[in-house]
């Protein structure tokens, strides 16, 4: 009913301006942006990656086999399907300068790569880079390598036994994107050059990529279809310009749909200023809803008069956000995408700003909606007496607020494509929240019990400063809300990445080895053992024989089909083979096989990762090693600790059932860290085929992509911290009133502007201690439960981190109480009393 | 006791700036009571304000006590009025966040008294609301409110009294109410009594009545 009567009422209160909204619109504002911006980066991305599928790539499509070479068969397929082929060997190696040595991840090409877009040197050209002078092959070198090893163009290097010229140094490598995580900066050298080096040899831990250019027009589905039929059992992985950095593209994408989860959050605590926004709307209308009801107005009419004027309001919050979002990432766009190692195709993407509408308009009136009920619900006389009388919300308007809820949540189902991650993240929210009420009300009632603690008598602003924070009209809980969720997540985050700082730094290095050897052949194995045994410095050296190999099949059946994405069957992991109980180890359930077993194929696996994978003894399990099936019986488990970082090997198999498989070793060499150096100039030296990798660079290195994901953390918590601070100055700036009031009566009972000062400062900061706290305790739980039931790693509770936030939370809310403090402190008592009347 | 010299009180308003009290002269002993009247708008109320030295008069000299009110700073007025003054309000100014018995405690936790609650506790129990001493303003009526108020401003033994209408929110049975508290407060401790009212019945139980119009003293 009465819709055009309603909203000739709501424009006429409109033309007031919208000075009274500015704290609900900077709240909406600021989500929007923060989500719009999230989305508009990830599309922009996506695009890039969709647009360069095929230069990222470096071909139309790729087959990829892990430590061998294509067989023939294969290369013939290739062979008959693509117009041109280019083959890869990507390997880890040491590049040796004279005394220096550096870990280096080596790609051998052939003279048709790279197939697909070019190569960024400083100077010259590829095959200039690549040819012989002097007699010493070309290689090129990343620039960080280059400087590291401290060579120049021209000056040599070695890796293994061949000694390569620095042809020229490396800037842009065309299909960098989908090579994944690398322990080292790139060396770039043909393949052939390294036949006399002792790198590549059976038994080797290289990747063989073949990447294909294809007829035009040919159809890729067919084509991987048929190639997985003949050769996926055979270890080859299939890829193509459509999904080119698939990694890349599922990271971004999870990655994304986190950060606008968390942007989510934001809008949650913008809510809570929304709401409060509201209240203080409807409350300086009492007086115009009393005369409308006394006027014959029905709740309905007054209802419909302030949800226009709301969705208005939250309409102009939108919009700007929208065009906050848009504008700063497109002001941002040039350092970011100098900033990805992929193409980055910038745009005004319509989806992730319709997404981002979508969020700011529900949340917006979802948290409007329930002052709004109330208000119309209340009494003319109440409403005239100006009694603040907290009704419930009519049964209409409750099942209103609860479809707005429900398509809050289901909009983040749908946007995100994950429904456990979104309800995951929205409950967890929500919980969180929901502790947050209590505690604030926890900390109002321990306020109001200490104002009356003997403790305080003598102290008056502090007395008062409590008495406010327990009495009618608390801030308290609004303070909780509004900073504690933005403060919760900074300090998980903190206490997280304190815990595993201190793991790295304290905990690892005791129990973690020196060093990682791999490509150990077999008649290098005793000559290594002495070596290391001759240096005192060593104090332990394990080896062991090292496969690769994919679990392709469990029962007979595709492993995928029965564990799902489980980590142990998304790639080719770590096999050994041995016939006795290797030394340490423990089975935890069957039974090792005898020595000298030569019967039918067993294997032993990891006790944690079985449980998971929910692995019986007496399960086939089929693991495909260097395009060669092993069907094994699961006979025992063992126990492996992974967070050692030493040797675990998720699969054993007995020897016999892999004998003559082409294989090299590994060793972890356990050694004092001043004597590292030197064995690593030993080692590389004597063996120059071996590639030693230093725990210490490889542990910097994992931190550095944690960190990356660390601070995209931080950040998004920093847009939820900044809608709480916004909502925070909304509540400092909507109690000025109050507070002068409060100051006025204060100062003419007495009291000094200091005093006064000074009660407000206490009031102000023991609600940010409180916010502080309750994060601290937050804090705490989050960083126990990630680091203990989730990454299995001990938990310490880090003090400096979670005071910081204690303090973070003070300083932001006293900063907002002092200047609002000024206003009521400077006006004369008189003047307030008078207005008051 | 009170000592107002060619007071002058200009406040500048959005209509530019306006003469409230154009010279008002007059003087307060010791233990009288006096009635200001006028009709609204004449200065009655800012007149008071200049007494209790909340209102800085832009001309002449306010005498309380033998200090000249006129040359203090804002907190050497604050510190003059502790123990000094009490003054109540037509809208009672209670402080929402506070209890009955903390708003009356309020001006001896200023003042340092070690006994503050003991004694605000008795104030209290004087005015009849001893057993509402938990409450919060929202939690009492506006009689009780403007007893508070009273009991908050009598509870220091101040020598002088100041109240601006003090019944004018009150219907007749509370306002005579308050007003008997007021005189045996007044009459108890021995202060000095200036009222702001509209009752003429009110002004007609002060020992003195002056009336004001246009800023001036009739």
């Amino acid at each position: 009913m009465n819709w055009p009567l309603a909203w000739r009422l709501a424009r006429r209160e409109l033309r007031g301006g919208l000075a009274g909204f500015r704290v609900l619109i900077l709240c909406l504002a600021l989500g929007v942006a923060a989500i719009a911006a999230v989305g508009l980066l990830r599309s922009a991305i996506q695009g890039g990656l969709a647009d360069q599928g095929a230069v990222l790539l470096g071909g139309d499509a790729q087959m990829n086999f892990t430590y061998r070479f294509a067989s023939d068969a294969e290369k013939a397929w290739m062979a008959d399907h693509a117009v041109e082929v280019s083959e890869i060997v990507d390997f880890r190696s040491l590049a040796v300068a004279g005394e220096d040595r550096a870990l280096t991840q080596v790609k051998a090409v052939d003279d048709a790569w790279p197939l697909v877009g070019a190569v960024g040197l400083e100077e010259g050209n590829l095959a200039q880079a690549f040819a012989p002078q002097g007699g010493l092959p070309g290689g090129v070198m990343d620039k960080i390598l280059a400087d590291r090893l401290g060579l120049k163009v021209g000056d040599t290097f070695k890796l293994g036994t061949q000694t390569f010229r620095l042809g020229a140094v490396l800037l842009k490598e065309p299909d960098s994107a989908t090579a994944g995580f690398g322990l080292g900066p790139r060396t770039l050298v043909r393949t052939a050059d390294l036949a006399q080096s002792g790198l590549i040899v059976p038994g080797t831990l290289y990747e063989a990529d073949y990447r294909l250019l294809l007829p035009a027009g040919a159809d890729l589905d067919a084509l991987q279809a048929e190639a997985e039929v003949a050769f996926r059992d055979k270890g080859m992985v299939w890829t193509d310009k459509r999904n080119a950095a698939r990694g890349v593209e599922k990271f971004v994408d999870r990655l994304g749909s986190f950060l606008i989860l968390i942007g989510l959050a934001g809008l949650a605590v913008g809510g809570v200023g929304v709401a409060s926004a509201v209240r203080a709307f409807m409350a300086a209308r009492v007086g115009t809803i009393a005369t409308l009801k006394v006027l014959g107005a029905e709740g309905a009419l007054v209802l419909r008069v302030y949800l226009l004027q709301i969705t208005v309001i939250c309409l102009v919050g939108v919009v700007l956000g929208l065009a906050l979002g848009a504008g700063g990432l497109q002001l941002g766009a040039p350092l970011l995408a100098a900033l990805m190692p992929f193409p980055v195709a910038f745009g005004l993407y319509f989806a992730p700003l319709l997404q981002a509408a979508y969020y700011g308009m529900v949340s917006g009136l979802l948290f409007a909606l329930w002052p709004l009920a109330q208000a119309v619900r209340q009494r003319v006389t109440s409403l005239y007496r100006g009694t603040d009388e907290r009704v419930w919300p009519k049964p209409a308007h409750l099942a209103g607020i609860a479809a707005l809820l429900a398509l809050f949540v289901g909009g983040a189902v749908w946007f995100s494509g994950s429904a456990s991650l979104a309800l995951g993240t929205l409950g967890g929210v929500f919980a969180a929240l929901v502790v947050l009420a209590v505690a604030g009300f926890g900390v109002k009632r321990l306020a109001r019990a200490a104002a009356r603690l003997g403790l305080v008598n003598g102290r008056p602003a502090l007395r008062w400063a409590l008495a406010a924070m327990g009495g009618p009209r608390s801030e308290v809980q609004a303070v909780v809300l509004s900073l504690g969720l933005g403060l919760s997540v900074l300090a998980v985050v903190g206490q997280i990445d304190a815990n595993f700082r201190a793991a790295i730094a304290r905990d690892l290095p005791a129990k973690a080895p020196s060093f990682f050897f791999i490509d150990i052949q077999d008649a290098q194995l005793d000559p290594f053992a002495s070596l290391m045994a001759g240096n005192p410095a060593v104090t332990q050296v394990q080896t062991a024989p090292m496969l690769r190999g994919i679990l392709t099949q469990i029962n007979g059946r595709n492993a995928r089909d029965v564990v799902g994405d489980h980590w142990v069957v998304t790639g080719d992991r770590g096999v050994t083979f041995s016939d006795n109980l290797p030394a340490g180890t423990t089975v935890t359930e069957g039974e090792w096989w005898p020595k000298d077993y030569t019967g039918p194929a067993q294997i032993s696996f990891a006790a944690t990762e079985a449980e998971e994978m929910n692995l019986k003894l007496g399960d086939q399990l089929t693991v495909n090693i260097l395009g060669r099936d092993v069907a094994a019986t699961l006979t025992s488990f063992r126990k492996v600790d992974f967070s050692s970082a030493g040797m675990g090997f998720i699969m054993v198999i007995n020897s016999a059932a892999v004998a003559g498989a082409p294989h090299s070793s590994i060793a972890t060499v356990y050694a004092a860290p001043e004597a590292e150096a030197e064995i690593l100039r030993q080692a590389s030296d004597t063996f120059p085929n071996i590639t030693a990798i230093a725990m210490k660079e490889a542990i910097a290195r994992a931190a550095e992509a944690l960190s990356a994901i660390a601070t995209a953390t931080v950040l998004a918590a920093g847009a939820v911290l900044v809608t709480g601070l916004v909502v925070l100055v909304g509540g400092a700036a909507a109690g000025v009133p109050a507070r002068m009031r409060e100051a006025a009566i204060l100062r003419v009972l007495g009291a000094s502007r200091a005093r006064v000062l000074a009660s407000f400062a206490l009031r102000s900061a023991l609600m940010g201690a409180a916010a502080g706290g309750v994060a601290m305790g937050a804090g705490a739980l989050g960083g126990w439960a990630t680091l203990r039931l989730v990454m299995d790693l001990p938990y310490k509770f880090e003090a400096w981190s979670a005071l910081s936030v204690v303090l973070g939370g003070m300083l932001a809310t006293l900063a907002a109480g002092v200047v609002f403090a000024w206003g009521p402190l400077s006006a004369r008592p008189a003047a307030v009393l008078r207005q008051a009347e | 006791m009170l000592e107002l010299q060619d007071v002058h009180l200009r406040l500048n308003g959005n209509a530019g700036p306006v003469d409230i009290l154009r010279g008002i002269s007059l003087s307060v002993t010791s233990g009288e009571s006096l009635a200001l009247v006028g009709p609204s708008g004449s200065g009655k109320s800012s007149l008071l304000m200049v007494m209790a030295g909340l209102e800085r008069a832009t001309g002449g000299r306010v005498g309380a006590l033998g200090q000249d009110l006129t040359q203090m700073d804002e907190d050497a007025l604050a510190r003059f009025r502790r123990g000094n003054m009490g003054v109540v309000f037509q809208s009672f100014h209670l402080i929402p966040t506070l209890t009955a018995l903390e708003n009356v405690a309020v001006p001896l936790e200023i003042a340092g008294e070690a006994d503050a609650f003991g004694r605000a506790r008795v104030e209290l129990g004087r005015v009849g609301l001893g057993s509402r001493a938990g409450h919060y303003p929202s939690q009492l009526s506006g009689g009780e409110q403007q007893r508070v108020a009273l009991a908050r401003a009598s509870v220091s033994r101040p020598k002088l009294l100041l109240a601006d209408e003090p019944t004018g929110n009150l219907d007749t049975a509370n306002g005579a109410a308050i007003m008997d508290l007021l005189f045996d407060l007044r009459d108890a401790h021995g202060a000095t009594l200036v009222m702001v009212t509209h009752a003429a019945e009110l002004a007609a139980r002060c020992d003195r009545v002056l009336k004001l119009a246009d800023g001036l003293l009739a």
